[in-house]
């Protein structure tokens, strides 16, 4: 497991060079940050002065080389906008963000298990039909919208939720709901497909012809062998909530994440702000796949990580 | 969801492929089998309706999508006191026509979803041939190249790279074919690696056969269904992202029309007109339901091993009623199941 | 009173009112502001949301009355000039910071030092290009130095936030502000609010409300959704479609001015016959109904900002008259010739809107004319650039400082920020309007200009936005001419 962990980690960090190499030829071909950055009123000597202070005048090889070395002490630089690190800023944010996937994706893994389990015992049936159109209804609304039109209804006109920001439980709900919505419909149809696989297999056949409780044979063999599959869309679903999938449900719902940050960066042409941003979540993802590696091999001991 | 009985057995369809059928049977083998499933066909027919549309906006649209009528802003649905037939959806905050609005925010997401899972589905196909048939170096430099790129935070980078290039639909559709080609190529390479270890494709390899027509020949009608199935359902996810990424301003820009951008123009107004976001972000939906129901009609159909579940649950239910039923419902039962099939 | 306050209220809004939970107590208001400061120092950002919170922490040497005139505000009294470049202020006695300091010449002396520092790299710098420096006379004594003879010093002075002479040096200063304001810092949670609670030994007349929380809600719509819902009291930026929707609302004439810089120098646009065409074929009244549903004034003959000193008084209105304009286009030779119009979208109210309607209207007048809409950064290279000027670019000029050398410098003054004309007369009689002290010569001279780029047309002046809030119903409150959200001036009525 050592070999496979550390072949894993050289994978991890190529994919850590790649960021690097991609973000800085983009940045660097930015507009112009000093134009933006500054207000109509500053002199020509104010925005000579400003490109100078974020080293822009400096031949390309050097500004490259200076990231390198920046990146590899996670010196991102100070934020343009914040005029802090742009480290801070992101560590400030990004709690924000995974406590809005934790609660989406909480929530989507919390339903989906009975709900697909539910719809499998009876393939075909009215719950199992109602399920699958529910969930493909579910896979088709584009979130932004969903998530526009339960501000109207459940803010706006019942008063019942808060219509943005971030505070307290109530503030949740209707967010989680929107950044829910296709990771649940996805999960119940995979969980619903290979429960239904499962059970037309002949060890459950096997078990239930002992007169082993029909209930228990779902719950404890079935499900079991449906954790792999599971986890490994639970875990996609969180790597691409995390690779910017909440953006848009952040910005709907004003959440002060990183997805919103890096909005607001694009905004301020930050481009520090948002190079830091890209990085941090580049790593996250390196290490939540490792993760999930080697969750798998607990779960399921048969399967090799090679 | 109505769950059809497959028309022909797998042995059928091979033995008519054997006699070359024509263009106009396999047409009606395809309607008749499509029939079978109401929401597989209601998803086949509302696409064709958003072909049509999208391709005769010019004739279907009652004015100019881009057209601003500083007089006429905001007016309601027809249907609506205060609307008027002029505008049967209303008009935008510009006095724009919503109806020709939503008729030619088809093109956008048509066009970004055709092309991106044209593009990015021929470059993945390629490097996952490629990478299965020479297999080796190429195969892993090509699978680490993949597996590197699936890992990038994806859409954050689309962000960057968008905002760094200046937002337009042409970037747009780069961007994502850029993106979204590895999922083709490890489909196809995990095809490739499995169909060439069946003893047909090894003796044929063995016998001398040139690689490509290996390819054509033997590979390539092993890769048709699954790659058909994961081009719709790529479809989808790329029409939702056009419609993202425009909601977020970095998509299709005004003057031209989206459907996702016209939801972002409307959120402003969803207090004074309800209909600005409503209808562009129905036509997202719909687009994307009847997708994916066509899509899960598809999947149905084109694996044999789902046709054989397909079957199997039939009978099974089939077998439930009659154990409930009395003898005589029995009967009538299964003349209306075999009358269905 | 120029200022324009129309209240309404809907039974439909007090319904959504009363189902919404009041969790606030009476005298606790919920402000949104458009985004977060990213700082609270306030003398290093040029920023809309640290001034909002800001601008009731701290407080100015000159203070405006709502309507926009200029009184005395941490001073005793207006400054009076020394010589040419200096102006003395006389110090309001015994008052206090937050945190005990007391407010006296050293504070000030401390406070313009930091400023103009140029270590401190502040965004304000060009409020203060003219400071030299400060100095201490006695403790309620201090003298500020210009590089010249500066007439609008006065005006800076209000744009200055008075900031303590120890505790400014604090690590915490940027995330704890403490000044002399009617209120107190009190928590800032990042990413979601910043609170302030009222300042119980506030050296002037009591505020009313004890408690404010600033949220920070970019899209205005999800604003009004808030404000709909009963969870904000006051917003900014209100569409002038939602005014109505608004359980209430205010429009005040605001400090943007929307203008076409049309060049004096290029091929079409030289001959001033075009450029009065250009002016007169501009229905502004229909601009101002249609695209602001009323919540704009036709600019008068002029860019200056009605409010700001040096406004001339004397200038018509434009009259639309399109036979005229056409008239006087056929005249110059100028028929079907193309001008390009140059202009960018989304950063201001309506802009892309605005731009577009005018471009139809000269293409009404006989001009044929092509309309570029450029992102943001190319619309600036063009604005600012010195050789080439575009035919006509659309710019929509803010004066914070509401004195007309604003104007002056961004769009007339030859060879300045972003003027389009070569009148080097010009140039020199606005380089010697901003030295000339006497209040009255100044004006006089600015008169001149503003008449002279009148007659020949120089600008296409459009609009004077108002700027409209969106109050929930239980607040009552005069917006103010200079933009700012100043709490004391509001109350809670229930």
């Amino acid at each position: 497991m050592g070999g496979f962990l550390l072949r894993r980690i050289g994978q991890g960090l190529l994919v850590v060079i790649g960021v690097t190499v991609i973000v800085f030829i983009a940045t660097r071909m930015v507009g112009d940050p000093v134009k933006v950055m500054l207000p109509l009123s500053a002199t020509d000597a104010q925005r000579a002065a400003f490109a100078q202070q974020i080293g822009l005048d400096r031949p390309i090889a050097t500004q490259f080389v200076d990231f390198v070395s920046d990146m590899a002490r996670l010196d991102f630089g100070d934020s343009l906008w914040q005029r802090r690190p742009a480290l801070d800023v992101v560590l400030e944010r990004l709690p924000n963000t995974l406590k809005l996937i934790g609660a989406g994706l909480g929530l989507a893994i919390l339903l989906s298990l009975p709900l697909g389990a539910i719809a499998a015992l009876r393939p075909g049936g009215w719950v199992d039909r109602t399920t699958v159109f529910v969930g493909l209804f579910g896979l088709s609304l584009p979130q932004f919208w969903f998530g526009l039109l339960m501000i109207v209804f459940f803010a706006v006109t019942l008063g019942w939720l808060p219509t943005s920001g971030m505070g307290g439980a109530r503030y949740y709900i209707l967010p989680a709901i929107t950044l829910a919505l296709p990771s649940l419909a996805r999960l119940v149809m995979l969980v619903r497909s290979s429960m239904i696989d499962e059970l037309n297999q002949q060890y459950v056949r096997t078990a239930r012809a002992k007169g082993l409780h029909f209930k228990r044979v779902v719950m404890v063999h079935a499900m079991r062998n449906t954790l792999v599959p599971f986890v490994t869309l639970a875990g996609w679903e969180l790597i691409s909530a995390l690779a910017g999938y909440t953006v848009v449900v952040e910005t709907v719902f004003a959440w002060p994440g990183l997805g919103l940050t890096a909005m607001q960066a694009i905004q301020k042409s930050d481009l520090f702000l948002l190079q830091a941003i890209v990085f941090t979540v580049a790593v996250l993802i390196v290490v939540i796949n490792v993760g999930l590696d080697v969750i798998y091999k607990l779960i399921d001991p048969r399967i090799r990580l090679a | 969801m109505a769950i059809p009985m497959p028309v022909t057995t797998p042995v059928a369809t091979a033995r008519n492929a054997a006699q070359r059928p024509t263009l106009l049977s396999r047409l009606d083998e395809f309607g008749r089998e499509l029939w079978q499933d109401k929401l597989g066909t209601l998803g086949f027919a509302v696409i064709v309706a958003l072909l049509l549309m999208a391709i005769l906006a010019p004739l279907l649209a009652p004015y100019d999508p881009a057209a601003q009528s500083v007089i006429s802003r905001l007016k309601p649905p027809a249907w609506l006191p205060k609307g008027s037939w002029e505008h049967i959806l209303g008009t935008d905050h510009l006095g724009r026509d919503v109806l020709s609005r939503v008729i030619y925010g088809a093109r956008a997401s048509l066009l970004v979803g055709v092309l991106v899972v044209l593009f990015a589905g021929s470059f993945g196909v390629v490097l996952g041939l490629w990478a299965g048939f020479r297999g080796g170096r190429t195969d892993s430099i090509i699978m680490r190249i993949v597996d590197v790129q699936v890992a990038f935070p994806g859409l954050l980078l689309i962000l960057l790279v968008i905002s760094v290039i200046g937002p337009s639909m042409a970037t747009m559709i780069i961007v994502l074919v850029v993106t979204n080609w590895m999922v083709y190529a490890r489909v196809v390479r995990g095809i490739v690696l499995s169909v060439r270890q069946t003893p047909y494709v090894e003796a044929a390899e063995m016998i001398g056969c040139k690689t490509s027509r290996v390819i054509f020949r033997h590979i390539l009608p092993n890769l048709t269904s699954p790659l058909l199935t994961l081009g719709i359902l790529e479809f989808t996810n790329i029409v939702l992202a056009e419609a993202a990424l425009s909601f977020l301003g970095l998509g299709v820009q005004p003057p031209a029309t989206s459907w996702g951008l016209d939801v972002a123009n409307g959120r402003d107004y969803i207090f004074v007109a309800w209909w600005l976001i409503t209808f562009p972000g129905l036509s997202i939906a719909t687009t994307v339901l009847a997708v994916n129901l066509f899509a899960s009609w598809v999947r149905v159909t084109t694996d044999p091993q789902e046709r054989e579940k397909r079957f199997a649950y039939q009978r099974a239910k089939l077998a439930a009623r009659r154990a409930r039923r009395s003898p005589q419902a029995q009967s009538s039962e299964a003349k209306s199941q075999g009358g269905r099939s | 009173m120029n200022v324009l306050t129309r209240l309404t209220s809907s039974a439909a809004v007090a319904a959504i009112m009363a189902l919404s939970p009041l969790s606030a107590l009476a005298a606790d208001i919920t402000i949104a502001i458009g985004s977060e400061p990213s700082t609270l120092d306030p003398q290093v950002r040029d920023d809309g949301g640290e001034r909002a919170i800001n601008d009731n922490v701290y407080e100015t040497l000159m203070a405006r009355t709502p309507d926009g005139e200029l009184i005395a505000g941490l001073a005793a009294a207006a400054p009076t000039p020394v010589d040419a470049k200096t102006w003395e202020f006389k110090l309001r006695p015994n008052i206090k910071f937050h945190n005990g300091e007391a407010f006296n010449a050293d504070a000030v002396v401390n406070s313009v030092k930091r400023v103009i520092d140029p270590a401190l790299k502040s965004e304000q710098a060009a409020y203060f290009g003219t400071i030299t420096g400060a100095e201490k006379v006695d403790d309620l004594t201090v003298r500020i130095i210009t590089s010249g003879p500066d007439p609008i010093l006065p005006s800076r002075m209000y744009w200055m936030k008075m900031i303590p002479a120890t505790y400014a040096a604090d690590a915490k200063f940027a995330e704890a502000p403490v000044g002399t304001g009617p209120y107190k810092f009190t928590s800032w949670n990042r990413g979601q609010d910043i609170v302030l609670e009222k300042n119980a030994d506030y050296w002037g007349d009591a505020a009313s409300i004890d408690k404010v929380t600033y949220r920070f809600v970019g899209e205005s719509g999800t604003r009004l959704s808030g404000l709909m819902a009963g969870e904000l009291d006051v917003i900014t930026n209100l569409l002038p479609e939602f005014a109505q929707q608004a359980p209430k609302f205010a429009a005040v004439s605001g400090l943007e001015t929307s203008l076409m810089i049309v060049s004096t120098d290029n091929e079409v646009t030289k001959d001033p016959r075009v450029r009065e065409a250009m002016n007169i074929s501009v229905d502004r009244k229909a601009l101002a109904e249609s695209l602001f549903g009323g919540y704009a004034t036709p600019a008068k003959g002029q860019v200056v900002n009605p409010k700001a000193f040096g406004y001339n008084k004397s200038l018509p209105d434009y009259v639309f008259d399109v036979d005229k304009a056409r008239a006087l286009i056929k005249e110059a030779g100028a028929e079907g010739k193309t001008i390009k119009l140059v202009g960018e979208a989304g950063r201001w109210l309506k802009d892309r809107e605005l731009i577009e309607a005018v471009g139809a209207y000269w293409k009404d007048a006989g001009l044929n004319v092509d309309i570029k809409i450029e992102d943001f950064g190319e619309y600036l290279n063009q604005l600012f650039d010195k050789n080439t000027r575009p035919d006509a670019i659309f710019l929509s000029n803010s004066n914070e400082l509401l004195d007309v050398d604003r104007e002056m410098t961004a769009v007339l003054q030859s060879k300045a920020s972003s003027a389009s004309n070569s009148d080097q007369e010009m140039s020199d009689q606005i380089s010697a309007a901003r030295t000339e002290t006497d209040i009255e010569k100044r004006q006089a001279m600015y008169d001149a200009i503003t008449k002279k780029a009148y007659d020949l047309s120089y600008l296409v002046p459009l609009l004077n936005q108002q700027d409209i809030y969106g109050f929930s119903k239980r607040l009552e409150w005069q917006p103010r001419v200079d933009s700012k959200l100043l709490v004391k001036e509001m109350k809670i009525t229930e």
